[in-house]
């Protein structure tokens, strides 16, 4: 079910000054895909998602899920929470400590006044599809964090929500458990073809699991595009840089070629991914450290960088080397097993498609 | 160091085993012995005797009525304020600090007196206006009845139930409650299913101390029950040990025992209850944030239902007692009264001597035995807190149990004591009567004070160069000052108003306040009763200012 938001405003008054959690957001999230609201802490993700079921009541705007509207100031419509048929998974998951796991699952059934047979045989799907089958009689209190986190899972699809929500769901788990959850949330999400929006501040989580993305700043949806399309192709530098590791570097348009846009930038002239920039305005080239390859010596050809390594930092899977390239420092990647040592003079070639120009 | 404190230790439990396993015994063994003494040759006729008395099965009956309606009560109204105090945006939340700590100002005495003052048939003053403005020929209430003994029991055991409930509400996980309303549930479908079950355990933990209470209550039963001839357990045997030469002691001890047993098996139901809480506590994550609920048109009505609570609890005694003191009979307010007010019963008061003996002796045992309770206090949370071995454990249990005692039941145990020492018909009788029952009131404060003085505080006073004596002087007791502030102000003002021990250990020379202004209240003199009352509260007022001023010099920091 799509979910259409216009004009979606919320502020709040916090010690004299105003804080815009929500300023005039327009965004349609797309039906059956799994939808990413990305942004650092205090942006206002959890505003947006709270005022998509309800919890919280904007103070302007529109909501739309499908054809209903479910808030509109303008109409002074505000549907309440438990009429949205939304599915939602808190950050705490909120099980409820005085049921055990049947009946936390049971609950939105129970509430929809399904008959007991069929809420039975709900329940028993739910809990299999998401691999809790002989768990119902143990109480919530007694789960492990992944369990709690698949009973609250289970919660929210076993009534077959419109929609489905997700507020940092695996930010309580330990790193490794994270991942694993991660996949296995991808999975579900996958075989349920349903739309899930869903809140992170993580970017390996918001890159591995989305459909989209949605990157947001101060209260403000800033870009929107493919996990890829965020990633290799960002608008601004405000997302380049919170999306990944980046080495951003001031840089003058110089030319516009069929496939590339040629710049000068502190480390030389570089031949870069096409960008709409006219010549001689003032960009910002973002370089990821993971596409930066170097050898030792000089090194022939085209969009060549040389540089001496300033430092290395055994970090596990690579070293983090630090190269200085005129008073610009770069940061790179080095294999673990390299040769490579600090004060070597090193370079690299770098195609002009892990070149990105943004504005700025 | 080990040493020296398992020797406390043993120290603190023979003194504390004393105060309270003592008038156990001697109750156990009065129970079973023939005549007026402990030491008679043994016989169950007591027992027989008291269980077979047909009025007790009326007794019980009105007890359960009185105990369970009172705490439904209090629990009911307490669930209901915490709710309003911490789940919406009603307005003047200040209140409910009032609210909850009253019960250390207006004595349970006084309040139920100026209920009687209010509402009984023949001239309370609500009932007089009633009259009055709908020309009735009868009091339309009657506060000498099960519902007005409910009501005013109730009522007073509010705070308590209040201070129990209104942590546990503000603590909770809000999320569980929104999940509930995504979930499909409405708000009211969501407290019934959600909100009072998870709180469950916290409710029952104050349902069971005002029953506790309700037992043990004596000032409600006595002043308004009896007058109406309803009589529960507390003052059936009240009646039993104060008929003058009829006296039963053993009688009473015998129907006593029961009443103990279930206090003491109640009093460890709470603790279990209020322990294993724990479970109930659910991992509170960074997205913790408490929805206000905006109340929207029926916050004005609410807050009209809560003014109106602490106008009832707060300002209404006061005033009643107040105004009676300054009329020279029970009447309506009008330009008449006011005309005729004047100082008559202050100074009849003030010029009756047994009046002013009892003001002594009073104010003898609240600072004298404050002083002294909350020193042993000092020790036995020391080591419930710090030592924690074994007999520790068993020292915290003895210092818990007195908190169930019913005061009648256990003063006839003491009384037995004392018969046999010097101490009998002595104030000091009473002093340590006293301090054996209220111990739980200073040790509490006392251990969570101890609890926020980290190992770590003393030992890097200790590694930077301090004796273990400056160590406990600079560190250890500056932080102690608050809880040990808090402790002597619960202590005195308890026992400023004792009542139900003191009517059964209180002799001619030992009168204490509470136990004269029920010997007025008996009497029906209650000009006299309100003056002698107004000086009560302004002497346990003056003792908690007194002391916050003393604790406040004492501070490590200035705040
Ligand atoms: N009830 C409130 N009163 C005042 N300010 C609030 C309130 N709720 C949120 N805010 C503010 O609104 C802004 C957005 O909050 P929100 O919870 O939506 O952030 P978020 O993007 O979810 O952050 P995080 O990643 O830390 O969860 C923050 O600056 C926050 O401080
Ligand atoms: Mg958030």
């Amino acid at each position: 079910m799509e979910i259409r938001i216009a004009g979606l405003r919320k502020h709040y008054a916090s010690e004299g000054r105003i804080i815009k959690a929500l300023d005039d957001v327009d965004l349609t999230i797309p039906s059956n895909q799994i939808f990413t609201l990305l942004g650092p802490s205090g942006c206002g993700k959890t505003t947006l998602l709270r005022s998509i079921v309800g919890l919280e009541s904007p103070d302007a705007g529109e909501i739309r899920i499908g054809d209903e509207i479910v808030y509109s100031s303008a109409r002074h419509i505000s549907v309440p929470t438990e009429k949205r048929g939304l599915g939602m998974v808190f950050q705490t998951y909120a099980i409820w400590p005085h049921m055990n796991v049947y009946d936390n699952v049971a609950y939105p059934l129970q509430n929809r006044k399904v008959p007991k047979e069929e809420i039975r045989r709900r329940v028993a799907e739910t809990l299999a599809f998401v691999q809790l089958e002989g768990f119902e009689n143990r109480p919530a209190t007694k789960l492990s964090g992944g369990q709690q986190q698949r009973v609250a899972l289970a919660r929210a699809l076993v009534a077959q929500p419109r929609v489905i929500l997700f507020d940092e769901p695996l930010s309580n788990l330990d790193a490794k458990l994270r991942e694993e959850t991660r996949k296995e949330l991808k999975t579900f999400l996958y075989d349920l073809q349903i739309t899930a929006v869903y809140v992170t501040h993580d970017r390996v989580e918001a890159l591995a699991l989305s459909d989209t993305i949605a990157v947001m700043r101060a209260g403000r949806i800033i870009e929107i595009g493919s996990p890829k399309k965020i990633y290799f192709d960002a608008e601004s530098e405000f997302v380049a840089d919170f999306i990944g590791r980046a080495n951003l570097v001031k840089a003058v348009v110089r030319e516009q070629l069929s496939g590339t846009t040629i710049v000068d930038s502190a480390i030389g002239r570089l031949a870069c991914r096409k960008g709409n920039f006219s010549p001689d305005s003032h960009v910002t080239l973002c370089l990821r450290p993971e596409f930066i390859s170097l050898t030792r010596g000089d090194h022939p050809g085209t969009n060549v960088v040389q540089g001496t390594i300033a430092s290395m930092v055994f970090v596990g899977d690579a070293f983090e080397g630090e190269i200085r390239v005129g008073d610009q420092h770069l940061l790179a990647r080095i294999e673990p097993e390299t040769d490579l040592a600090v004060g070597d003079e090193v370079g690299f070639q770098v195609s002009p498609d892990h070149c990105l120009l943004v504005a700025g | 160091m080990t040493g020296r404190h398992s020797g406390l230790t043993l120290l603190l439990i023979a003194i504390v085993g004393f105060l309270t396993i003592c008038p156990v015994i001697m109750l156990v063994f009065g129970s079973l012995s023939e005549g007026l003494t402990a030491t008679g040759t043994f016989t169950l006729a007591k027992y027989i005797a008291a269980y077979t008395d047909p009025a007790l099965l009326e007794v019980i009956w009105n007890t359960v009525i009185f105990v369970g309606g009172a705490a439904s009560t209090a629990t009911a109204l307490a669930l209901f304020l915490a709710y309003l105090n911490i789940r919406t945006d009603i307005p003047f939340k200040f209140i409910f600090g009032i609210i909850s700590i009253i019960p250390m100002m207006i004595p349970h005495l006084l309040f139920s007196v100026s209920w009687v003052l209010l509402l009984n048939p023949s001239n309370g003053i609500l009932n007089l206006i009633l009259r009055q403005v709908f020309s009735l020929h009868h009091a339309p209430f009657n506060i000498y009845s099960l519902p007005g003994m409910v009501l005013v029991e109730g009522l007073l055991d509010l705070p308590i139930a209040y201070l129990i409930i209104a942590p546990a509400m503000a603590s909770f996980d809000a999320s569980l409650e929104e999940s509930s309303r995504v979930c499909g549930a409405s708000t009211g479908k969501t407290i019934f299913r959600i909100t009072l079950p998870v709180l469950r355990p916290a409710i029952l933990a104050a349902f069971i101390l005002c029953i506790i209470r309700g037992l043990a209550s004596f000032a409600v039963p006595s002043v308004i029950g009896m007058p109406g001839r309803i009589y529960v357990l507390a003052t059936h045997l009240y009646q039993m040990v104060s008929t003058g030469f009829a006296a039963d002691y053993g009688k009473a001890a015998a129907l006593g025992m029961s009443v103990l047993l279930a206090a003491i098996i109640l009093i460890y139901l709470y603790r279990y209850l209020t322990s294993a809480s724990d479970r109930f506590v659910t991992i509170a994550g960074r997205g913790y944030k408490p929805t206000i609920i905006k109340l929207q048109r029926s916050r004005i009505p609410l807050f009209l239902i809560l003014g109106f609570l602490s106008f009832i609890l707060i300002i209404l005694p006061v005033v009643v007692l107040f105004y009676t003191s300054l009329v020279p009979y029970s009447m309506v307010p009008s330009m008449r009264a006011f005309s005729m007010m004047g100082l008559k019963h202050w100074i009849e008061v003030l010029n009756d001597p047994i009046s002013l003996l009892s003001l002594k002796n009073s104010l003898f045992l609240g600072v004298f035995g404050a002083t002294i309770g909350i020193v042993l206090s000092i020790f036995v949370a020391y080591v419930i807190v710090k030592v924690r071995s074994r007999s520790a454990g068993v020292l915290e249990s003895l210092s818990f149990l007195s908190f169930s005692f019913p005061g009648i039941v256990i003063g006839v145990g003491f009384m037995w004591f004392f018969v046999r020492t010097p101490l009998y018909a002595t104030i000091w009788a009473l002093l340590i009567g006293y301090i054996a029952t209220y111990l739980p009131y200073g040790v509490r404060p006392l251990s969570s004070a101890f609890v926020q003085i980290h190992d770590h505080l003393e030992e890097s006073s200790l590694v930077a160069g301090a004796s273990y004596l400056t160590t406990l002087r600079r560190i250890v007791i500056p932080l102690l000052v608050p809880g040990i502030v808090s402790g002597w102000v619960l202590m005195a003002t308890m026992f400023v108003r004792e009542l139900s021990l003191s009517v059964v250990l209180s002799r001619p020379g030992t009168e204490v306040l509470a136990v004269q202004i029920l010997r007025f209240s008996e009497d029906g003199l209650w000009g006299k009763l309100s003056a002698l009352g107004i000086m009560m509260i302004g002497v346990s007022t003056l003792l908690v200012l007194l002391v916050n001023f003393i604790g406040r010099k004492f501070r490590p920091v200035d705040r």
